[in-house]
């Protein structure tokens, strides 16, 4: 097996130390781990050495596991960030994706093999972007051109939601608009899209899967739920398996959405030109019974799209767990 | 004076036109024998006094009392007479304006007229002589008023207790919810940890059973008289092997660990949901004679996500006697007080006193943080409805002044003091339980 020195570091935070030594016998002699319950020790060590996963409590009494990944994320971006929490709270899920940019939101109590699996493609992931980033500076590779005619669509039954999106980009992208999953799949087998804003029912249909699917088939499609809707874990699946960039209240407020559109726009360009941080956003598979037949349906839609336009290869089928 | 509604001027003039009787007033010089004959006819039976106009102006009125201190006089009538009205009149009747609200003509009248009644009063729109009201109709009509106004009220006090409990339902479940977040957290991390120890011990438990069977197997061999030697060196090297794979992974060694904090786990959420029990006391919401240190433990428990290394809590608790109170109740004020106090503290040098005492009568415990305090002015309005500090949707403002009227429903009371910058005392009071309080006394006696 690998040796101690080439393996990756992973952190482990936690204000109760019995999860700690229960997590710490679940990794122990797969990674390098690094484990504490003090959340500055864990930021001092990840400056100073490149740790590739960090999984964190939410609730704990100096820093809440939202604030902590937020500061990872800005001192070493390559990080994976994993959030193990004992409860939802919704304010931690929209900070945790908007700021923390989070690959995982894991609810105590897990379940070891799941953890084990989700911690080893994390840190899989992880080896290749500091690897990555290692040659880039290495050998001094540019930036990619701003290709800039990736268009954003809207989707969402509020035309007003589309007008003020065309507002704020001004002529600077094409904005589609969609009132239904229907609309909004031929639109994105025929045009570039980069990034879509979508609310979470249209038509009086969850687009919670369909946004899923997308992510799942289009890893460089970056995702901006707008949405006054507050199910906590329907937010928890879009995080871990429909990857999503940001997740906006509504009424929408222009400033923050002129903001966040412009990096989802920075972050689809990066995702297109690097096939290494596109893995990045690799989600879990879909296993909802309810969810599965909702995405059989719209991959044999699919399917029909393309045998017409026949653009793109034949898609994997979605196994019914 | 009780003012029932200030009326919209619409509909106050409706009310005093509803008053209103046309009386054809006399003119000043008109004489008082013909003005007593006037006040005589059928259709000013009911009426007090006569108007007396010049024009359109009101220049006074004469009433049944002038004619009758004249008639009852001996000569009145040759004295009196002849005279005109303007003689004996009265120069400053009670002069109303047709727009004024019922309300303030009432008051107006109520305050000037005279005792006995004697005199009504002149109706007027823009200083001009309009017509008579009576004194009668009008206390009449505000009586009337007054009535709708009760039944108003008594509908509006219904409504308001309506609500008032759907509000108090409303916080209830507000901390219900904040209760659920905490408690399920509390539960969450024991069991974290508990179900992924006990999924290693299951693949412990499958490594151990292997080399088990490997040495029965070997001793089954050996037991055999005449066992293959080759076989069983090689059976005996490999489960050497396998056990020496185990103890040097440690893995005995985690087992025990993982077993020892399994346990803690389970019995840390067993305590959470006696405590949780013992908190709501579903089963007896009534009255019973409690121990407040106990009380205070179990708010603790069952908060202690909230305060857990954010805040340093120090107890001095007496050997208080028992209080007689509703423990879920109680355990409602404490908890409030409690949250508040933690939330106070905004430094991470928090501390939390908690005490308890007793004299003769009382037990009182004291909550005491070092948090950011209260300002003079709004330690006035802590115990109001509706008041509250936190920013909206953080706080309905009714936790407190739930706690006051659980506490005063208990004959006890809750006294605050605060120092802003410094911190804060609640200071909550209940009565002794009886019986431990005369048996106290009996003591002292």
């Amino acid at each position: 097996m690998n040796s101690p020195e080439t393996r990756p570091a992973i952190l482990l935070i936690d204000d109760e130390e019995r999860i700690l030594r229960s997590l710490e016998i679940l990794f122990r002699g797969r990674y390098r781990l690094h484990i504490t319950t003090d959340p500055q020790t864990a930021l001092t060590t990840i400056a100073r050495e490149p740790v590739h996963v960090v999984v964190s409590d939410q609730r704990m009494p100096l820093m809440s596991g939202a604030d902590l990944l937020r500061e990872v994320r800005r001192l070493s971006p390559n990080t994976m960030r994993i959030l193990l929490t004992g409860y939802s709270e919704l304010d931690a899920i929209v900070a945790s994706v908007n700021e923390g940019e989070i690959f995982r939101y894991v609810n105590k109590p897990w379940m070891a093999a799941e953890l084990r699996s989700t911690v080893e493609q994390a840190s899989g992931i992880a080896m290749q972007m500091f690897a990555a980033s290692q040659q880039a500076v290495d050998s001094r590779i540019p930036e990619p051109a701003a290709a800039n005619n990736s268009a954003i669509l809207v989707i969402d039954d509020d035309v007003t939601v589309f007008s003020a999106v065309k507002e704020i980009v001004g002529y600077a992208q094409t904005v589609y608009y969609a009132q239904s999953l229907e609309q909004a799949f031929m639109l994105l087998e025929r045009e570039p899209i980069g990034v879509i804003i979508s609310e979470l029912m249209v038509a009086r249909e969850s687009l919670t899967t369909a946004l899923k699917m997308l992510k799942s088939q289009h890893p460089e499609v970056v995702t901006i739920v707008m949405t006054p809707f507050r199910d906590t874990a329907v937010l928890v699946g879009l995080i871990n398996q429909g990857q999503v960039y940001r997740i906006l209240p509504k009424p929408l407020r222009a400033g923050p959405l002129g903001m966040n559109i412009a990096s989802a726009l920075r972050q689809h360009r990066l995702l297109s030109a690097s096939p290494v941080l596109r893995q990045r956003h690799a989600v879990e598979q879909i296993s909802a019974p309810e969810e599965v037949s909702v995405a059989n349906r719209m991959m044999s839609f699919l399917g029909r799209l393309r045998g017409r336009t026949n653009v793109w290869p034949p898609l994997p089928e979605i196994r019914q767990s | 004076m009780l003012v029932i509604s200030s009326a919209p001027a619409a509909n106050a003039a409706s009310g005093l036109m509803a008053l209103l009787r046309e009386v054809v007033p006399i003119a000043p010089d008109t004489s008082v024998e013909e003005a007593a004959e006037k006040m005589l006819e059928p259709q000013h039976a009911g009426l007090l006094c006569l108007p007396v106009v010049l024009g359109k102006r009101v220049v006074g009125v004469v009433s049944r009392q002038h004619f009758n201190s004249i008639f009852l006089q001996r000569f009145g009538r040759d004295l009196w007479g002849r005279r005109p009205v303007s003689d004996l009149m009265n120069r400053q009747p009670l002069l109303v304006d047709i727009e004024q609200p019922l309300e303030a003509a009432a008051q107006f009248v109520s305050t000037r007229m005279g005792s006995p009644i004697s005199e009504d009063f002149v109706l007027m729109r823009d200083g001009q002589y309009l017509g008579m009201g009576r004194v009668l109709d009008i206390l009449a009509a505000m009586q009337s008023r007054i009535a709708l106004g009760a039944s108003k009220l008594e509908d509006a006090y219904r409504q308001l207790k309506v609500s008032q409990s759907a509000l108090v339902q409303n916080e209830k479940m507000a901390s219900l919810g904040q209760m659920v977040a905490g408690v399920a957290h509390e539960i969450n991390t024991p069991l974290g940890y508990v179900r992924n120890n006990v999924e290693m011990l299951q693949d412990m438990f499958g490594q151990l059973r292997e080399v088990l069977t490997q040495y029965c197997l070997l001793g089954s061999m050996m037991a055999d008289e005449n066992f293959d030697e080759a076989a069983v060196s090689q059976l005996l090297q490999q489960a050497t092997a396998a056990s020496l794979d185990l103890q040097q992974g440690g893995l005995l060694e985690d087992a025990r660990t993982l077993f020892e904090d399994s346990l803690f786990g389970v019995d840390t959420i067993k305590e959470l949901a006696i405590n949780l029990r013992d908190f709501s006391r579903v089963d007896s919401a009534k009255l019973a004679d409690v121990n407040v240190n106990d009380c205070l433990d179990q708010t603790l428990s069952i908060t202690n996500n909230v305060f857990k290394g954010r805040v340093e809590i120090i107890k001095r608790y007496e050997d208080v006697p028992l209080v007689n109170a509703s423990p879920s109740q109680f355990n409602q004020v404490l908890l409030n007080i409690l949250t508040n106090a933690v939330q106070a503290i905004e430094h991470d040098k928090g501390k939390l006193l908690l005490k308890t005492e007793f004299d003769e009568q009382w037990v009182h415990v004291s909550i005491v943080d070092n948090g950011k305090g209260i300002t003079q002015e709004n330690l006035k309005k802590i115990f109001d409805p509706f008041f509250t500090t936190k920013p909206v949707g953080q706080g309905t403002g009714l936790g407190l002044s739930i706690s006051y009227q659980i506490m005063r429903a208990h004959g006890g009371n809750i006294q605050v003091a605060s120092v802003p910058g410094r911190g804060t005392r609640f200071r909550i009071s209940l009565p002794r339980a009886a019986s431990h309080r005369a048996s106290s006394l009996e003591a002292a006696a």
